[in-house]
């Protein structure tokens, strides 16, 4: 599915109206190209707002009310005169209170001036205040969003789609312990090595989180593919997790272990110590 | 619906019948398997122990599966270090050794029939096709045929002929330990890797959106890409360069990390990861390539 069509669709699939081919190619197209989703999210906070908005019901009274009003109108136009003479009377009020001498004049000119602005700040701080609020709202939103997708993503079958799952979990500001958690469960047993490779790569952007560190020095021992297991030794070392010491020296001791993954080993634990 | 093709052991040697020369060829077992629902892309997996596969994309529908047994899977060197193990282990283990003895003392005076079984498994389920090859002493030589928009998931371990691929248009997963990988005419989105092998991708198109990952360990990656593609390529080698005749945009790492312990009387520290990153006609396709001691080479299809 293209951008074009895709944005098509995009409608519907906010209401939910795709049938589930139709869904399943926007989704991809969707988990792949950043300026249809950057639509969609507008799309669906416009949304969002509008639904907030209630539903204006006319009621029953609505009929007669507008053929009353419909009434006083025409009266008010017969009444045209009396209606003129009571404007002549409240102008000639106002002008009197208008100070006859300029000076006075320009001086309240410059206090109305000077209050005009004051109070237009006032409001435009109010007004800046809330706007912030509402960014940092739907900035939360799309966080929300990007992580139920990356971690719906790699759960997936195609390897490229958990490739992109990583890739997404990795866009996501302060990652909870579900992102998380689908990370360390993919880089311990996801099938493929690239998907495990670019796991590597996405928890060490988040490895200031206590569980990351942990969980990176267990995996170690679990790696079967020595593409991973370089990967790991590499970050370890890079972050100097001391703790990371002690399985390099179990991981040395194993006989089947890759000459060059033992190599590697051997050199980061000479600089971990 | 479930079709098994079971062809295991169906070929006996006949070694009695005094067939012994004919034996010496290499055996092929034939296999043509449809997919439940023809009209929508299937997915072939192949897994093989010891041996190599050839997929070829062709304009039919079904699968077509031809298997050649090769006579000798173990070289001589390997039936040496074999023997030694199995040497070492008899040693070690009295009460084996001494199991051993019985049978040897129960076949006395006879002569052993060698029947070889090939242990070849084909199965379709809900349009997924899986061939597997029982670990066994002898390589098998994999020619798969397979409708155009098939997606496959290759692995093979053992051989030094590894995986190739020829016109399919489907989603590709491979890997290998030893053996290369080739890619021929193929549209992606590829995710491979090899231990040992080098791999090596032509791309006819690429089917934009989703991303691709190739890792290799000691060899090169070589890729080919279509003049107009759309790419953001990341290149990671630890020992080997990287080259390419495309106009590549390089952009900073992003990959940065800072740590500032100076208040916990620690040190400060940045540190950048040994990534590339580079965009091809302004990015799009997220394409990962990471070797450790090969080369790069990211070259324009001429």
């Amino acid at each position: 599915m293209n951008c074009e069509r895709t944005k098509e669709f995009l409608a519907d699939y906010l209401a939910g109206e795709l049938d589930e081919k139709t869904l399943a190619e926007a989704q991809a197209h969707l988990a792949g190209c950043a300026a249809c989703r950057e639509e969609l999210e507008s799309l669906s906070a416009i949304w969002t707002k509008l639904g907030v908005l209630p539903k204006e019901q006319p009621s029953a009274a609505l009929r007669s009310r507008f053929y009353d009003m419909l009434e006083a109108y025409k009266e008010g136009l017969e009444k045209g005169g009396t209606a003129a003479r009571i404007y002549q009377t409240i102008s000639s009020r106002l002008s009197r209170l208008m100070p006859r001498r300029p000076t006075y004049q320009l001086a309240l000119a410059l206090v109305l001036i000077i209050a005009g602005l004051g109070s237009g700040y006032l409001l435009n701080v109010r007004f800046r205040s809330n706007a912030r609020f509402e960014v940092a709202t739907l900035k939360q939103e799309v966080n929300d969003m990007r992580r139920t997708v990356a971690v719906s993503l790699l759960k997936q079958a195609s390897a490229s789609e958990r490739l992109m799952g990583v890739s997404w979990s990795s866009r996501v500001d302060r990652p909870g312990d579900e992102i998380i958690t689908a990370l360390l469960e993919t880089l311990d047993h996801d099938p493929n090595v690239n998907v495990r490779l670019a796991a590597v790569d996405a928890l060490y952007l988040f490895y200031g989180h206590p569980e990351v560190k942990d969980g990176l020095v267990r995996s170690l021992a679990g790696q079967t593919s020595p593409l991973v297991q370089l990967a790991l030794i590499d970050l370890l070392v890079g972050i100097r997790e001391r703790r990371a010491a002690e399985a390099l020296e179990r991981l040395i001791q194993d006989e089947k272990l890759n000459p060059k993954v033992k190599k590697r080993a051997e050199l980061g634990l000479a600089q971990l110590s | 619906m479930k079709t098994i093709v079971r062809l295991a052991g169906i070929i006996v040697l006949l070694w009695a019948v005094g067939m012994a020369d004919t034996a010496q060829q290499s055996q092929a077992d034939h296999a043509v398997v449809s997919f439940t629902n023809p009209a929508k892309p299937g997915t072939v997996e192949v897994d093989v122990n010891e041996g190599s596969i050839t997929v070829r994309g062709y304009e039919g529908k079904n699968v077509i599966i031809d298997a050649r047994w090769r006579e000798r899977a173990l070289t001589q060197e390997k039936r040496e270090i074999e023997a030694a193990l199995a040497g070492a282990e008899e040693e070690l283990d009295k009460e084996e050794l001494a199991k051993k003895k019985a049978q040897a003392e129960k076949s006395r005076g006879m002569k052993m029939l060698a029947v070889e079984s090939m242990g070849l498994t084909i199965e379709e389920e809900d349009n997924v096709i899986q061939v597997s090859v029982e670990e066994g002493k002898r390589a098998v030589d994999l020619i798969i045929q397979v409708p155009f928009s098939t997606s496959l998931q290759l692995s093979c371990r053992d051989d030094e002929r590894g995986v190739t691929v020829e016109r399919v248009d489907g989603e590709i997963e491979v890997d290998t330990s030893d053996g290369p990988i080739t890619l021929t005419n193929v549209s992606g989105p590829v995710v491979a890797d090899s231990s040992e092998g080098e791999i090596k991708v032509v791309f006819g198109k690429i089917t934009p959106g989703k991303p691709m990952s190739l890792s290799a360990m000691d060899g090169d990656i070589d890729i080919t890409l279509p003049l107009d593609v759309k790419a953001s390529l990341k290149m990671k080698t630890d020992e080997g360069q990287i080259f390419t005749d495309f106009d590549v945009q390089l952009t900073p790492s992003q990959q940065k990390k800072e740590e500032d312990e100076r208040k916990e009387g620690g040190g400060y520290r940045v540190t950048y990861e040994k990534v590339t990153l580079g965009l091809i006609n302004g990015g799009g396709t997220e394409i990962q390539l990471t070797t450790y001691e090969g080369n790069i080479y990211v070259r324009k299809a001429k």
